[in-house]
């Protein structure tokens, strides 16, 4: 048997899995399916923008906020008829992105995450201060979406369509990897110069790419809102966006299944550790530390490099 | 508001943002320091700053040690931690990875102070710090200060003027200028410079320290309290980021405007101030107020 043919048989299998899911299991394990799914939209939001296109942007959780709120302002004035809230969260953080790209033109590396820094949190405290929309610190109730005239009323029902919408990101960010603009966002990345000299357009593609990172980041706050009853702005503060980068950073910067596994591995475990903060906070500062220290090809690049230390002799 | 009271406002919102300016500045040079001599942004000032109120803290009110004691065992001790950071951690990124590894790390380490502190059970029940100097109530024209307000601005002043001492006279502070200006050519005329940035990295952390020390009496100490960190950097931001002279200016500016929003605009407003200094100066002013043209690097 050839490898793809094992490859494609074990994608196969897992999608098979991941599609009959509800069937066996109880909806609080479904419920972390679906977050799970929103963290790996978010994650290749960050993939896109500081994984190919190397711009380190900490502005993350304002534009899955954004996303969050557009959505869930639909559904309260009777627009939410699926998949409009999520398509509008989509296009507004993306709006918001391309805003962030046009001001992010003028500044490299270290002054970009500052501003990006202050501009996230500066977008939490707009949550925590527009009442009328946000709730305030209280938060604010989320309605439910519907269907052909159904209700989506829990995460079971939820599922599905956050499963399909997931993977025709997960396809996207593929394909958009392999074509002529993730290489020009790649050679940005590498270098602005010579990317310029082989006639890249350097300032389009980074505005591209923060507006596809808003897109996707906006289109995980829609996604949330499919199955979620609740948002406060607590959740969408700097430490979302760290949670953000830590999945991207444990996978690896860079490529696409790294931003997938690494968001599966982090949400899960911060679902095992959801009650203790202070362990949180302890285990993503180590993991960041610890990846930039002897991993920073990520947990995939580091199992590839254990393997083939225990596979050839020691000298090579 | 009439005039009278206008003014009125004005002459305490200047007072105090002074005093607290003060310490923002303490906080902008530790941060300027680092950033001149390796071009990291360090993520984790406010958390190296939680530390040592933290550790002056627990030698206060657990050991029961006196001032005297505690105050240079804090130092020191941060001084220790934070070289030891640069020359655990960032000397194994730094082999391996650009810029933004390093930052990704001093981020890291500041989440990593955060939990420690906060899993120590320590921090739930915010404390707050025994003073030295009494809240002796003073008048400056038609504004309230306390005599602990006076005590930590000279005392911010006479720091600061230390570090300059340092850093302007002796062979010391010239190596730590050569690095600052090109590591390479430093290198060049004998200058060890992965022992300098340990040393950078330790001084800056002594900075935060003191800084700690400094405003500890005046907030409740929390794992959270890191959050001053953000006025360390919008006053570096203010200041040119790679500025001295601007970091001190910066540090006054921004306690003096988030005065002066809290009694002009509104109190939950202060929050905000600083981020929206930071978006402004940046995208406005890159090279801050004060800076000149921006340098541009050869490729």
């Amino acid at each position: 048997m050839s490898r793809t043919f094992v490859a494609r048989a074990a994608l196969g299998l897992l999608a098979v899995g991941m599609l009959c899911l509800p069937a066996f299991v109880t909806g609080y394990v479904v419920y972390i399916a679906n977050i799970t799914l929103v963290y790996i939209v978010l994650a290749l939001g960050m993939h896109i923008l500081t994984g190919e296109a190397g711009q380190f942007a900490l502005s993350h959780a304002a534009s899955y906020g954004i996303g969050i709120y557009t959505a869930a302002i639909l559904n309260k004035f009777a627009w939410g008829v699926f998949p409009l809230p999520i398509l509008a969260g989509g296009l507004v953080a993306g709006v918001l992105g391309l805003l962030i790209g046009l001001v992010a033109l003028r500044m490299r590396d270290i002054y970009l995450a500052l501003a990006t820094f202050a501009f996230g949190q500066a977008m939490q405290w707009v949550f925590l201060n527009w009442k009328s929309v946000t709730g305030g610190p209280n938060g604010t109730e989320i309605h439910p979406t519907s269907l052909f005239g159904i209700e989506i009323l829990n995460d079971k029902q939820a599922y599905l369509l956050v499963l399909a919408l997931t993977a025709a990101l997960v396809y996207a960010t593929l394909l958009l990897s392999r074509s002529r603009l993730g290489s020009a966002l790649r050679a940005v990345r590498e270098s602005e110069v010579a990317a310029l000299a082989v006639g890249v357009d350097v300032r389009g593609v980074k505005l591209v790419a923060f507006v596809l990172s808003g897109v996707y980041a906006g289109l995980a706050g829609g996604v949330f809102t499919l199955f979620s009853t609740f948002i406060g702005p607590d959740s969408l503060g700097f430490q979302t966006t760290i949670f953000v980068l830590t999945m991207v950073v444990v996978g690896g910067l860079g490529s696409v299944t790294g931003a997938i596994s690494g968001a599966v591995i982090m949400s899960l475990s911060s679902e095992m550790l959801r009650s203790a903060l202070s362990y949180q906070e302890i285990i993503y500062g180590a993991l960041l530390m610890g990846f930039m220290m002897y991993a920073s090809g990520g947990i995939l690049d580091l199992a590839r490099r254990l393997w083939r230390r225990g596979s050839l002799p020691a000298n090579v | 508001m009439n005039f009278g009271t206008a003014v009125v406002f004005l002459e305490q919102g200047i007072a105090t943002g002074v005093v607290t300016g003060g310490v923002y500045a303490l906080l902008a040079i530790s941060i300027v320091s680092i950033f001149r001599a390796t071009g990291v942004a360090n993520f984790a000032v406010g958390e190296i700053f939680m530390a040592g109120a933290y550790i002056a803290l627990y030698l206060l009110a657990i050991v029961k040690v006196s001032a005297w004691i505690a105050i240079p065992v804090t130092i020191v001790a941060v001084f220790v931690g934070s070289a030891a950071f640069q020359l655990g951690v960032l000397r194994t990124v730094h082999k391996s990875g650009g810029p933004i590894n390093l930052v990704i790390a001093t981020l890291g380490l500041s989440y990593l102070l955060k939990g420690i502190v906060r899993q120590t059970g320590f921090g739930e029940t915010p404390r707050s710090f025994p003073s030295l100097v009494p809240a002796k109530p003073i008048m400056f024209g038609m504004a309230h200060l306390t005599l602990l307000d006076v005590a930590i601005l000279a005392a911010a002043m006479l720091i600061m003027a230390g570090y300059f001492l340092v850093f302007g006279y002796t062979r010391l502070g010239r190596a730590m200028r050569a690095v600052g200006m090109n590591q390479r050519a430093a290198q060049l005329v004998g200058v060890n410079i992965g022992r300098m940035n340990t040393l950078i990295w330790g001084l800056s952390g002594a900075l935060s320290a003191a800084a700690a020390l400094l405003i500890a009496p005046k907030l409740l100490v929390t794992a959270d309290m890191g959050t001053v960190g953000i006025m360390g950097f919008a006053a570096a931001i203010i200041g040119g980021f790679s500025s001295f002279p601007g970091a001190i200016i910066g540090g006054f500016v921004i306690g003096i405007a988030e005065n002066l929003v809290g009694l002009f605009i509104a109190s939950n407003a202060i929050a905000v101030t600083p981020f929206v200094m930071i978006i402004s100066v940046l995208v406005l002013r890159p090279q801050g107020l004060f800076g000149g043209p921006q340098e541009i690097k050869k490729v």
